[in-house]
């Protein structure tokens, strides 16, 4: 396990070489000077940007360049943001727990609503309370989140008035207070709960067919026999089993959080670094835009790298290879 | 594991003449799925009005009537007008060419790229598969919606505008096919119908052609709904956050990013809901076609 696990960290270097040089030269080709933050734009005299270029390296080989970059990069120096005019460090660690809260709230509610559905559905299969709990995933496996967004801002906050639309937080209430984190959590409801219906949906088709599976193994069968009760034997014996495979979802899950951060933090104007990433490419600020592009293209490959080992964990077939 | 059907042209001969060809009872299995047939119908009636819509109605959407501005339905508008005064039914006529255009062009493209990739990958193996892999997994590797944005920012002007799309959600969209071919292609190979291709010398090329890939195609199919799904959301959501087709281009997204100012969200549901709605529907009635298609080419199931 420790060598497959070492393998796969090490598959993991050139990969993060080659995509930090793919966004690099994405950043040369986009329009304008990509770390253009440095230079003072009320002074266009022409000779103080000539020589604002030449102290910044942009008439440095390419190589050169790279490699300024990407050293910086390593060490936490993201350059300055051209819009906000603050370092970008500063710029995403302000935005970054906004994000991961919504990321981490996304997933309770998607293993809430999950397990309670796919518990539930599993246990009584082909009865009209698991043809129903079928019926609702398909429709929310097949609206895109966007418009169950649109839709939800429709209903909960402009019809029923029940949630906030926009914002992260009231800027009213003193950070760090109990209601603080109230008024953050009633804020990250509704978006949490968009971006998590797609990865719920899948998680209780994916509960309950295991279930019904397990349900008809040996195992079972014993339990029943020695007078185990019902209850007992779906909530300890076959959930246990059921719950395994699932585990190897949470790589995806980091993967489909940085994509549906996009999107869901644009519909309700969450200030996240989804919003942050497209605000950076409308202004092109590139500094930004580079910083965050390389970040979530990290976060995809450990999403992947997680679930690759996860896998191996799971089914050590997967490690001989 | 999937049960290779059989569909050997030969068997057919022999056989007494009323027996049916694989296809032709994948066919009839299908035929019997009233859901997917609805889909299909409605998918079918939704294409030709959308591919018809210049010869349908004679209004032209790209006028904007400042007198006629955010009009709710009437008979003379069915869906009443946007913002800037345009029929939103005709909008929506001329987007679903748009979005079913960039899906059927992406799944296209994707196919195409992800099979070759696959086939060749999966029938040489070797120093060629690990290759091929290595890149189709840098490719998978990159956040999909992150980079479509980022490239068509940087080509966006330079090249035309639904072009550019389709180019780049085909060129990083590729990698899942690629992946799922080679599997199959490589569980395919180990057959003796393939070493008898190739040891009476059909060249690679022919092996590929003419043995592997009719034998992986249902899979190719069922996994082309999926994708053709993919794509029209893919499509609609950039379209939404502005990164997609062209502002003046009509799209279902284009037309739902009209939701994001609140007073049209709030009290001008006619603007947003029928492209939300026929959007839902249409992809669900090309899941309904591919669940019907993936049963329809499964030899096991008996509905």
């Amino acid at each position: 396990m420790l060598k497959y696990t070492l393998r796969r960290l090490l598959g993991m270097i050139p990969m993060l070489l080659l995509i930090s040089i793919v966004v690099f030269f994405l950043a040369l080709a986009m329009p304008g000077d990509p770390f253009s933050g440095e230079i003072d734009p009320n002074n266009t005299d022409p000779e103080y940007i000539e020589e604002m270029r030449e102290k910044l390296g942009y008439n440095d080989p390419i190589h050169v360049q790279y490699y300024d970059w990407i050293t910086g990069f390593v060490q936490g120096d993201f350059g300055k943001s051209v819009k906000y005019k603050i370092p970008v460090s500063d710029l995403v660690a302000q935005r970054l727990p906004n994000t991961l809260f919504l990321g981490i709230m996304s997933l309770v509610i998607t293993y809430c609503f999950a397990f309670a559905m796919g518990m539930t559905a599993g246990r009584r299969p082909y009865t009209k309370l698991d043809h129903f709990i079928g019926g609702f995933n398909y429709m929310m496996l097949a609206i895109p989140s966007y418009i169950a967004g649109v839709f939800a801002i429709y209903f909960f906050s402009f019809q029923l008035g029940w949630f906030p639309f926009n914002g992260s937080v009231n800027i009213a209430v003193d950070e760090g207070t109990l209601d603080w984190w109230l008024s953050k959590v009633y804020h990250t409801f509704l978006p949490a709960l968009v971006l998590g219906a797609m990865g719920t949906a899948s998680y209780t088709q994916f509960l309950r067919n295991d279930i019904i599976d397990n349900s008809n193994k040996d195992f079972v069968r014993t339990a029943r026999a020695k007078g185990t009760p019902e209850s007992r034997i779906y909530n300890h014996h076959i959930l246990r089993n059921s719950v395994i495979p699932l585990i190897t979802f949470l790589g995806f899950d980091l993967v489909s959080l940085v994509n549906g951060a996009l999107i869901t933090e644009t519909i309700f104007t969450y200030p996240g670094l989804g919003q942050l990433f497209l605000t950076s490419v409308q202004a092109s600020d590139y500094p930004t835009l580079m910083t965050l592009t390389l970040m979530f293209s990290f976060i995809v490959l450990i999403g992947n790298l997680i679930a690759d080992i996860l896998y191996g964990i799971v089914d050590p077939r997967i490690r001989i290879d | 594991m999937e049960v290779v059907p059989n569909k050997d042209p030969q068997l057919k001969t022999t056989k007494p003449p009323k027996s049916m060809s694989p296809w032709a009872m994948a066919r009839r299995k299908f035929m019997k799925n009233k859901l997917a047939m609805i889909s299909l119908v409605y998918l079918i009636i939704l294409a030709i009005l959308s591919f018809l819509a210049p010869y349908i109605t004679t209004v032209d959407i790209s006028r904007v009537n400042i007198g006629q501005m955010k009009l709710p339905p009437s008979s003379e508008h069915w869906f009443g007008t946007d913002t800037s005064g345009r029929d939103v039914f005709v909008r929506l006529l001329y987007g679903g060419r748009v979005s079913l255009f960039v899906g059927i062009s992406c799944t296209m493209i994707i196919l195409l790229l992800g099979v070759i990739v696959g086939a060749i990958a999966g029938f040489f193996g070797g120093i060629v598969d690990s290759m091929l892999m290595r890149f189709t997994d840098f490719v998978l590797n990159f956040p999909f919606l992150v980079f479509v944005i980022v490239l068509n920012a940087i080509l966006f002007g330079k090249v035309g505008g639904v072009g550019v799309l389709i180019g780049v959600i085909s060129l990083l969209g590729w990698g899942g096919v690629a992946r799922l071919v080679r599997s199959k292609i490589l569980s395919e190979k180990e057959n003796e119908y393939v070493l008898a291709a190739t040891s009476i010398g059909g060249r690679p090329n022919k092996v590929i052609m003419k043995h592997l890939l009719p034998n992986v195609l249902t899979t190719v199919i069922v996994q082309a709904t999926i994708l053709f799904a993919n794509m029209i959301v893919a499509e609609s959501a950039l379209s939404y956050l502005g990164f997609g087709v062209p502002q003046e281009v009509p799209s279902w997204g284009n037309m739902l990013s009209a939701s994001q100012q609140p007073e049209v969200l709030q009290d001008m549901p006619w603007i947003w809901v029928p492209p939300a709605v026929i959007l839902v529907f249409t992809i669900l009635a090309i899941n309904f076609i591919g669940e019907g298609v993936k049963d329809a080419f499964n030899p096991k199931s008996f509905r």
